[in-house]
């Protein structure tokens, strides 16, 4: 799993928080810290085949609730976004649209060689091969399909990584949007945009990198379309002749 | 003095009903658990869940009345908890009456109700739709269980209700005096708590959790911990009403953790009403026990 150097990993793990010299300094950081590894909600994203090993993770078999970890049902709940399995490209706008809305912190986890590196659908033109080229991922669990003890180490490690504040990607997202946006721009076109406000995000929250803005977001600033409410109307046009009112 | 006193036991009586809280969510979870043959979250995961749900750095706000409704919702509950007689405290118990209880605790669901609709998810409507239609299923029968115990106290003040129960010992006690009302007590407090079957309002599957779809961070946590204070409000009505309150604390938790694991451990083995059928069951069988039972109570 994450020992393996080969998998593309995007950010260069965080450097451990530096007490000072001051035993106290960190309390509070640290037990927040502590609190968000020990309680985890995850949406999982069944893509692909690789969902069939959560079930028996959740249930009375492995019982991820011992680690305080459950499933939640909307990513404005959610802390984990894991991804199982192969990711068409009809598929990555859903997932990044999922990404955006949820709050940070939160984490990417790619279940399933398919999200590493393609996997054995490496020859499809359908599919995404890297995950991590396209938001930041913090843990890869490779296999086919991965136990639910795989599952669950790579979950534990997560948590390790949490609680040592080594599992800082969303900012990377933040700080690096170019980079992600343009990955995004070259599956989807250049007209690609989606409802959340990246860049606005990233300066609200004093997330602002040297590379968040750059000539793809200069693209998607041309091309974009002010989020507009949906308009009221009454009736249902004519649809006795089945056409759009 | 007397002031400082007041002030004092009005902080107090919602912290501890929020502690209390906390373990009740563990024990439901807990339960949950060992009917599934888990071995269920460890001693303070309630707290890290709402500890970690806090601590959350951006935030996903809807607007003012997102903020507002949240905020009603978890103080509706701190106004109920400084009402609830609690062992050595009585807070402003014995200025409101049972109906002005019954009244605030109807200010959370309504609370939700604001902050949901400026989500403008089509889920959290649908799911607040229910929430309201359950809390007219429930509070129906509530209210007439409130007046049979009134009637049979003669006082509408829980202060009162509690002295007149711990005078007479268990003999006196509301679940001895009128056991039909406890049943349908019981069954009223099951669907307050509006776990399976009466989870219409959140149905994970279906809605996705109802009126709790666009919360997240600090909302989500506001309404964790209006569940604890939910969880603690519904038990203590129902032993205030009907086991005699508490006489010290030792006694009043373990009545408290006793009339919540009730319905908990009924609950995992259902699944989900419909919502109409709430409607039609709560005010069948509950409905008609509290009625019988005011009759016995009034003859
Ligand atoms: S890695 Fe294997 S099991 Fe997982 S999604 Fe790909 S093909 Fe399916």
């Amino acid at each position: 799993m994450s020992t393996l150097q080969s998998i593309p990993v995007v950010a260069p793990p965080a450097e451990e928080p530096s007490g000072g010299g001051n035993l106290l300094a960190n309390v509070f950081d640290e037990l927040l810290a502590f609190c968000r590894s020990r309680s985890l909600f995850m949406l999982h994203y069944c893509t692909g085949c690789g969902a069939i090993e959560l079930p028996p993770a959740m249930t009375s078999r492995f019982d991820m609730e011992r680690l305080g970890i459950q499933p939640m049902v909307t990513p404005r709940q959610a802390d984990i976004l894991l991804v199982t399995g192969y990711v068409s490209t009809k598929t990555l706008k859903r997932i990044i649209l999922t990404y955006e809305q949820m709050n940070s912190p939160k984490y990417v986890i790619g279940i399933c060689s398919c999200t590493v590196n393609g996997g054995m659908y490496w020859q499809s033109y359908a599919t995404a091969k890297k995950l991590s080229d396209y938001m930041p991922v913090d843990m890869y669990i490779a296999g086919c399909m991965p136990r639910p003890e795989a599952v669950i180490s790579g979950l534990r490690e997560l948590m390790e990584n949490i609680r040592a504040g080594r599992s800082d990607n969303w900012r990377d997202y933040y700080q690096r949007y170019d980079h992600y946006l343009g990955n995004q721009q070259r599956l989807f076109g250049e007209h690609w945009q989606t409802p959340t406000d990246v860049i606005g995000e990233a300066r609200h929250y004093g997330q602002f990198g040297p590379e968040t803005l750059g000539e793809h977001t200069a693209l998607l600033e041309r091309h974009q379309t002010p989020l507009l409410p949906f308009e009221m109307r009454l009736g249902l046009g004519d649809v006795s002749k089945g056409g759009k009112s | 003095m007397k002031m400082m006193e007041l002030l004092l036991e009005l902080t107090v009586m919602p912290l501890l009903a929020f502690t209390v809280g906390l373990f009740m969510v563990l024990m439901m979870r807990k339960i949950a658990a060992k009917i599934q043959r888990r071995v269920g979250p460890p001693l303070l995961q309630p707290l890290y869940d709402i500890v970690k749900l806090y601590a959350k750095e951006t935030q996903s706000s809807h607007g003012l009345l997102h903020d507002i409704g949240i905020v009603m919702a978890v103080g509706g509950y701190i106004a109920a908890e400084t009402m609830l007689p609690v062992p050595g405290m009585n807070g402003i118990a014995d200025k409101a009456g049972m109906l002005t209880l019954a009244y605030v605790t109807m200010i959370p669901s309504l609370g939700l109700a604001l902050g949901v609709g400026q989500c403008a998810n089509p889920n959290g409507s649908i799911g607040i739709a229910r929430a309201l239609t359950a809390m007219l299923a429930y509070d129906v029968p509530f209210v007439v269980i409130i007046f049979g115990a009134s009637w049979l106290y003669g006082s509408n003040n829980l202060v009162e209700v509690i002295a007149a129960q711990q005078a007479g010992g268990i003999a006196s006690w509301g679940v001895t005096q009128m056991p039909l009302l406890a049943i349908a007590g019981l069954f009223t407090l099951y669907a307050m708590l509006g776990k399976q079957p009466f989870e219409i309002y959140v149905a994970p599957a279906e809605i996705a959790t109802g009126p709790m779809v666009e919360m997240g961070g600090k909302h989500l946590g506001g309404l964790f911990v209006m569940q604890c204070f939910q969880l603690f409000t519904a038990s203590a009505i129902y032993v205030s009403l009907f086991l005699g309150g508490g006489e010290n604390w030792l006694f009043f938790i373990a009545k408290l953790f006793a009339v919540v694991a009730i319905p908990m451990s009924m609950a995992f083995v259902f699944p989900r009403y419909r919502t109409e059928d709430v409607l039609a069951v709560v005010w069948r069988w509950p409905m008609l026990l509290g009625l019988i039972g005011v009759w016995l109570v009034m003859r």
